[in-house]
């Protein structure tokens, strides 16, 4: 199990389009994956679950990653947090 | 189009009561009489569009038919979807076609779908119910957001929620429709009528929809009153309004008074009568009075048509549609050979000793594709044979069912939409090898299975000569002939006076088929929808016609005119018609010739 934090850079925050990137690039590897803001906690696997975080611009995130490719995991959705999903910052 | 409006049953019935002219306006709409008769009876309001949720508790036998139930609408609503994305790809921004994806993505999310199951299942409530509580509580939580963008974003969910309840009520909302109603709707598709009808529904009127809606042929082959194109019709009726449907004018009253509902109801009484009539009509040939004989055959596509085919008196099928035959149950294709073989047999034992035609999957133009396709053209486009050859697992499949079903009575094999003689050779080719193939493998067939082409391309109706050296028959397809000969879109307000079947440009590629198919001793029929018109009859037996194919229900009375008219004569009118300026001269010359012949097709009542 392996914890990250991260931040959300892009201007209009962890909407629809985002959300479904995170899902697609969770859904690349075995690691379970859940996310954590204020207290609540929600599978990162599920579109759903990450849209009701409501994640707007500057908030911060706890990634959390369990399984063989954690590692991989982690890196991959770092970069796409740091990358604000290509859209404006 | 003609219907049946044009007939008059008895030449020599009074004037209509004036009640039923005078109805006032403010009760009365107009729109398109699709399916013959009167019905009259309280409305059924089917809206598809309400989204009141209501609470349900299950019984514990109904919890895994619910669940069922939920799973059917998520692969719908799926299905949809797909649909909705081909065309957002193609016509919408990248940025619409992710929102899509995500309601793609979110059908299956396990916060949405195993809570739902779950939900069901322990609370025992119904699935619409469990769909609403579920997405509300995810929204609830992203509308507390501070930023309003993401409070927005709630919108989208709330668009699956809608979408995945819309589907659940495809599935069940007709277990209420009450017996002897009206079906009042803005749109139906044709299994929803056929469901409505064994719950013993009396007519139909929808806002929309055409003469050749499958909801229309539909109703025709159930024998069910139907006004469509009524603009508008569910915003004034109100559920147990009393409602008349007049099928053969296109009407439809709401609430009349005494008066009018009498008149109606001997209306519908003489329309019963006409009916009488055409049973007695249907075992006589279609036979013009210098014994020219007529085949008469059906136009099918549903199989729930074979059961009235005898009372019409319609010899075989002429053409037989296997889109929605294969289309129907639910949204994906049937394709298995079996299923389609079970079919094919029965419709040949119905009709057998008379041949039964089969025409190949006609997909593309406004027919839709499996998969979803779309294209800025679709008439010009990837459609009929073009598609068949492309894709050789769904010919092969159903060129075998329709052999196999050969052994059991007469089969022909129609192609649609040949443009190029080398696509009829290629044809030949795959069907002399499934014949090969079947014979391998120890399945009976008929020894000698016709293979024909719809003549729709105005380039096949130009090069029949050659064409007839190759096929064993040929079936004019006037619908689209006429759309593409007079470069006219019907479906198109904006030009859809300018489709006239009776342009003499039209008549002439019909001429000039039937004289090819003379020359070489083929047969050729007619499927279009002229076929079923009684008042264009004889110009088609005067052009040489030997085979018309038609709705059934339109059979009787083309008899009638076919049976009391002289070939010569018919003969005579043709070659004038044929000379016409334009569709309007044609129209005219008919009109004198019909009241000189003694045919006056005056309206039914």
């Amino acid at each position: 199990m392996i914890k990250r934090e991260v931040m959300v850079t892009n201007q209009a925050g962890v909407h629809t389009r985002p959300a479904s990137m995170i899902v697609r690039t969770a859904a690349k590897f075995k690691a379970d994956f859940w996310i954590q803001k204020d207290g609540y906690e929600i599978n990162g696997k599920s579109i759903i679950g990450v849209m009701t975080l409501a994640a707007e611009q500057g908030a911060t995130l706890t990634l959390l990653f369990n399984g063989a490719d954690e590692e991989d995991a982690a890196d991959a959705m770092e970069q796409l947090f740091a990358g604000g999903f290509g859209e404006v910052k | 189009m003609s219907n049946a409006r044009d007939i008059k049953i008895d030449p020599g019935d009074e004037e209509p009561p004036a009640a039923v002219q005078d109805a006032g306006a403010s009760d009365r709409l107009q729109g398109l009489g699709v399916s013959p008769g009167i019905a009259i009876g309280p409305v059924y309001l089917y809206a598809r569009a309400a989204f009141t949720v209501e609470h349900r508790e299950l019984a514990p036998d109904e919890i895994e038919d619910e669940v069922d139930r939920f799973e059917w609408a998520v692969q719908s609503a799926e299905h949809g979807l797909e649909k909705i994305l081909a065309l957002a790809r193609e016509k919408l921004g990248d940025e619409s076609v992710q929102i899509f994806e995500a309601q793609s993505m979110m059908l299956r999310d396990e916060a949405l779908y195993q809570e739902v199951v779950h939900r069901i299942r322990n609370k025992r409530c119904n699935a619409d119910y469990a769909v609403m509580k579920v997405m509300t509580q995810h929204r609830q939580r992203m509308e507390a957001s501070a930023s309003e963008y993401l409070r927005d974003r709630a919108h989208d969910l709330q668009d699956v929620q809608e979408r995945l309840i819309m589907h659940l009520r495809r599935g069940k909302h007709f277990s209420q429709i009450d017996p002897a109603t009206i079906v009042v709707s803005e749109n139906l598709t044709a299994a929803d009528l056929l469901i409505f009808s064994k719950r013993g529904i009396l007519g139909c009127a929808l806002d929309r929809g055409g003469a050749t809606s499958h909801v229309s042929i539909m109703a025709r082959a159930l024998g069910i009153p139907s006004v469509v194109s009524l603009h508008g019709i569910t915003d004034v009726v109100q559920p147990d309004d009393l409602l008349i449907v007049d099928g053969i004018d296109g009407n439809v009253i709401i609430n009349p008074d005494e008066e009018t509902l009498a008149a109606y109801r001997t209306r519908q009484e003489r329309y019963r009568r006409l009916l009488q009539e055409h049973k007695q009509l249907a075992p006589l040939p279609a036979e013009t009075l210098d014994h020219v004989r007529v085949h008469l055959r059906a136009n099918v596509e549903f199989l729930e048509e074979l059961n009235v085919l005898k009372d019409y008196g319609s010899e075989g099928i002429g053409l037989m549609r296997t889109e929605v035959l294969l289309l129907m149950k639910g949204e994906e294709m049937k394709l298995e050979e079996e299923k389609q073989f079970e079919s094919y047999k029965l419709v040949v034992q119905t009709v057998t000793p008379e041949p039964a035609t089969f025409r190949l999957l006609d997909l593309g133009g406004d027919k839709m594709l499996p998969v979803a396709h779309r294209e800025h053209n679709p008439f010009l486009g990837w459609r009929g044979a073009r598609v068949l050859l492309d894709r050789p697992e769904m010919l092969v499949p159903q060129v075998r069912a329709i052999l196999r079903a050969s052994a059991f009575g007469p089969a022909r094999i129609l192609i649609p939409m040949v443009t190029n003689i080398e696509e009829l050779r290629r044809f030949r080719e795959i069907i002399e090898q499934v014949k090969d193939d079947l014979t391998k493998e120890g399945h009976a067939s008929a020894a000698d299975v016709p293979l024909g082409i719809m003549v729709e391309v105005p380039a096949v109706a130009l090069m029949t000569d050659l064409f007839a050296k190759e096929v064993d028959f040929f079936s004019l397809g006037t619908n689209d002939l006429t759309q593409y000969t007079l470069a006219v879109d019907r479906g198109n307000d904006l030009v859809a006076g300018l489709y006239r079947e009776i342009h003499p440009a039209v008549l002439r590629l019909i001429k000039r088929t039937i004289d090819a198919g003379e020359k070489h001793g083929i047969p050729v029929s007619l499927c279009g929808e002229m076929g079923g018109d009684p008042r264009v009859a004889p110009i088609l037996v005067g052009l040489g016609i030997h085979e018309l194919s038609a709705s059934p229900s339109y059979l009787p009375e083309v008899k009638r005119v076919i049976r009391a008219i002289n070939r010569s004569e018919a003969v005579e009118l043709a070659t004038r018609a044929l000379l016409a300026k334009d569709a309007e001269e044609v129209s005219i010359l008919l009109d004198h010739w019909l009241g000189d012949h003694g045919c006056k097709l005056d309206q039914f009542l």
